[in-house]
């Protein structure tokens, strides 16, 4: 091992970049978001007078739990739809095709280097009342008024926050698939399972950990997300990213937005551990 | 992965799964479900006729004919990129034949897909599911047939008792063994008693003595359970020890099907008999090519031979003279027919015997001579007399010269 050889102070130097970057782009801004989240405000000052009334007014105005809940059950809805969209897409990639693999590859993650904003607005194009939808549901003469419930609602989140996840559900899954040796299928096959039973018993339960990682991202980054449900929500889709982000941005109401930025953080955390823990008892035997 | 025992269809599956026993009696007597009982008494449990694969321009397997008897052990051997596997394949149906039929137990089976397919495969790196126990994995292809985890339990410690594998059950197959997996895998494979076991070089993974050890366990399982085993090997002292017939392959041909004593004794090839055991190839030039009272001649030696593949109309042309290592004796106080002054070149000591190069006519002759009977007058530079029988030589055409395959020290 040559790990083992290197003497003890050159590998605490080693760690230092990442130690100093760790404090200062995650525990340092962490803790002084945690600090604040107890203090008060004081006209449009934050005054230093430890109080619980931030985490308080989270639970007695219904209001908030209720964003939070509907916020988690879209995130929820979205993480499984693009589980539903993301896995056939990497399963076909992984196992059917056999020329153009690459390029299949590539055209599926390559959303993910287009501005996030451009695909925000690209969406607005398709749903919009002059969109691509509507105008061409129009020159069919299918309908004659545009469709608005496409655009500025809780469904114009989820169509787009599905399509943003995708590439990221396709990703963990596929790697989580090419790592399946080819000739347990064979062996599945020889011993008598048909394509669906080598499915469900075979290649299912060796990328679940692809599946479960695929399903915490789409679910965190749904979760997290307030530009979305802001630039295509339209009133009633306000979510608990939007909550957060005006308490910093409007309501100059820091403390009240670190608290709520912590109760996000507590269950995201709370999913991961138990995910995570779930996935990796399945993933151990990816290892070799 | 949650216990699955006692849900599913587990009073219909243990109707539908007699006891089974492994043995060859009870085998016959209760017929296998995938055959018409018709004709089970004639009909061998795999037939290949004109079997042929090829990629594109690239020909794995040139036409195979062959008929395996049921409990039969049958080889195929040839060195890497023979074609064997893909033979192998082709039963299983993991790969289609181009060309020609593959018949399990009298049916056609060339374009049914391996899952309906009575016979299973041990992959050379065993192929266990990795998220499934020791009991899991063996389940599996009684669960493909309906039966509940609780009614097989009976046949799964059977078959683990076969393997000598009890106790292992809840195991996962990475905190095993290699020798472990290779028993698991082999009792995944015997579990639905199959109509034949296709083994792909299942030792080929384990170490030198494992695989002596495994030899005989894997012999001692077929002769106990009475299942035809196909056996893909590329290590012809495993084929000559456990087959009761072997295919030797080369270059997708088939060059001799044949049991163990007649592919060593009787090689159809020069290939053949370059691949099996240790032989001396001299060049020399035909006088007689008919059968016993073949003649050759190496440099200025007349050589008679008791066997020869050559065919007649073919006098004065190359052939090549072929005679066993260890037939040939040094300084023997025995007569023998043949006796010829050569020099020692080169001694190699082997732990139970020598081998012995001597220069003939210009040519080498290999001699192996036992630890035992070792004459300390033999050394580098020494004339010895070498001598054979000439019974014990074999004329392959000297065509076949370059298919003979280099001959190294190594013994496996």
């Amino acid at each position: 091992m040559s790990g083992r050889r290197i003497s003890p102070p050159r590998t605490l130097a080693r760690g230092i970049p990442m130690t100093v970057w760790m404090l200062l782009l995650v525990v340092i801004p962490l803790g002084y978001t945690f600090v604040t989240s107890f203090f008060q405000v004081d006209g449009l000052q934050i005054a230093a007078r430890p109080t619980l009334k931030n985490y308080a007014l989270f639970f007695t105005d219904p209001m908030y739990p209720g964003i939070l809940l509907k916020s988690m059950l879209i995130s929820l809805a979205i993480a499984v739809i693009a589980i539903l969209a993301g896995y056939p897409l990497a399963y076909m990639v992984s196992f059917r095709v056999s020329r153009g693999r690459q390029v299949l590859f590539m055209l599926s993650i390559i959303p993910l280097w287009v501005s996030y904003l451009v695909r925000i607005i690209a969406w607005r194009t398709i749903l919009g009342n002059k969109g691509v939808i509507n105008s061409a549901l129009e020159a069919a003469g299918i309908i004659r008024e545009p469709l608005s419930f496409l655009l500025y609602n809780r469904f114009a989140i989820a169509v787009t926050l599905t399509y943003i996840c995708i590439p990221f559900v396709f990703i963990p899954v596929y790697t989580a698939l090419e790592k399946i040796p080819r000739n347990l299928l064979e062996a599945s096959s020889d011993l008598g399972a048909g394509e669906l039973r080598t499915f469900t018993s075979v290649v299912l339960p060796l990328s679940l950990p692809g599946l479960v990682t695929g399903f915490i991202f789409a679910f965190i980054i749904a979760l997290g997300d307030y530009i979305i449900p802001q630039q295509l929500g339209g009133t009633q889709g306000i979510m608990f990213g939007n909550l957060i982000w005006s308490q910093f941005g409007f309501a100059f109401n820091w403390p009240f937005g670190a608290a709520l930025s912590f109760i996000l953080l507590a269950i995201t955390v709370t999913i991961l551990r138990l995910t995570s823990r779930f996935g990796s008892t399945e993933g151990g035997f990816l290892g070799e | 992965m949650p216990s699955r025992a006692g849900t599913g269809d587990g009073p219909k599956a243990r109707q539908g799964t007699p006891k089974p026993s492994f043995s060859p009696r009870a085998r016959r007597a209760r017929g296998h479900p995938f055959q018409s009982s018709e004709h089970m008494a004639e009909e061998h449990a795999i037939e290949l006729q004109g079997v042929k694969k090829s990629w594109g321009d690239v020909v794995a397997v040139r036409g195979f004919d062959v008929q395996i008897r049921r409990g039969e052990f049958f080889s195929l051997l040839g060195p890497s990129g023979c074609g064997k596997t893909t033979t192998l394949r082709m039963i299983a149906g993991l790969e289609e034949p181009t060309d020609g039929r593959v018949l399990l137990e009298g049916r056609d089976v060339s374009r049914v897909p391996p899952y309906r397919r009575n016979v299973h495969t041990v992959f050379q790196d065993y192929a266990l599911f990795p998220h499934m126990t020791v009991r899991k994995n063996i389940w599996f292809p009684l669960k493909m047939r309906g039966v509940s985890l609780a009614g097989a339990e009976e046949r799964i410690q059977r078959v683990l008792r076969l393997v000598s594998m009890e106790g292992y059950e809840r195991r996962l197959p990475q905190q095993l063994s290699g020798g472990q997996r290779q028993r698991v895998a082999l009792a995944r494979s015997l579990v639905d008693e199959p109509a034949a076991l296709l083994l792909d070089e299942p030792l080929g993974a384990l170490d030198f003595k494992l695989r002596g050890a495994m030899q005989k366990v894997l012999k001692d399982i077929q002769r106990n359970v009475g299942i035809t085993f196909i056996y893909v090997t590329h290590d012809q002292t495993e084929a000559l020890t456990m087959s009761d017939r072997i295919a030797v392959m080369r270059g997708g041909v088939v060059h001799q099907v044949g049991t163990p004593d007649e592919i060593y004794g009787r090689p159809a090839t020069a290939f053949v008999a370059s691949f099996i055991g240790e032989m001396n190839f001299l060049r020399g030039r035909l006088e007689a090519p008919e059968g016993t009272a073949a003649r050759a001649r190496v440099g200025g030696l007349e050589v008679r031979a008791g066997r020869s593949t050559v065919p007649p109309g073919t006098e004065g042309r190359d052939v090549l003279v072929c005679v066993r290592t260890e037939r040939v004796r040094l300084n023997a106080q025995r007569h023998t027919d043949h006796e010829m002054d050569g020099t020692v070149r080169r001694i190699v000591y082997r732990g139970t015997d020598y081998e012995v190069t001597c220069s003939l006519e210009g040519q080498e002759m290999r001699a192996v001579v036992s630890a035992m009977d070792w004459d300390s007058t033999l050394s580098v530079g020494a004339p010895a007399r070498l001598c054979f029988n000439g019974g014990d030589v074999t004329l392959f055409p000297g065509s076949e010269a370059g298919e003979i395959v280099q001959y190294t020290t190594e013994a496996v």
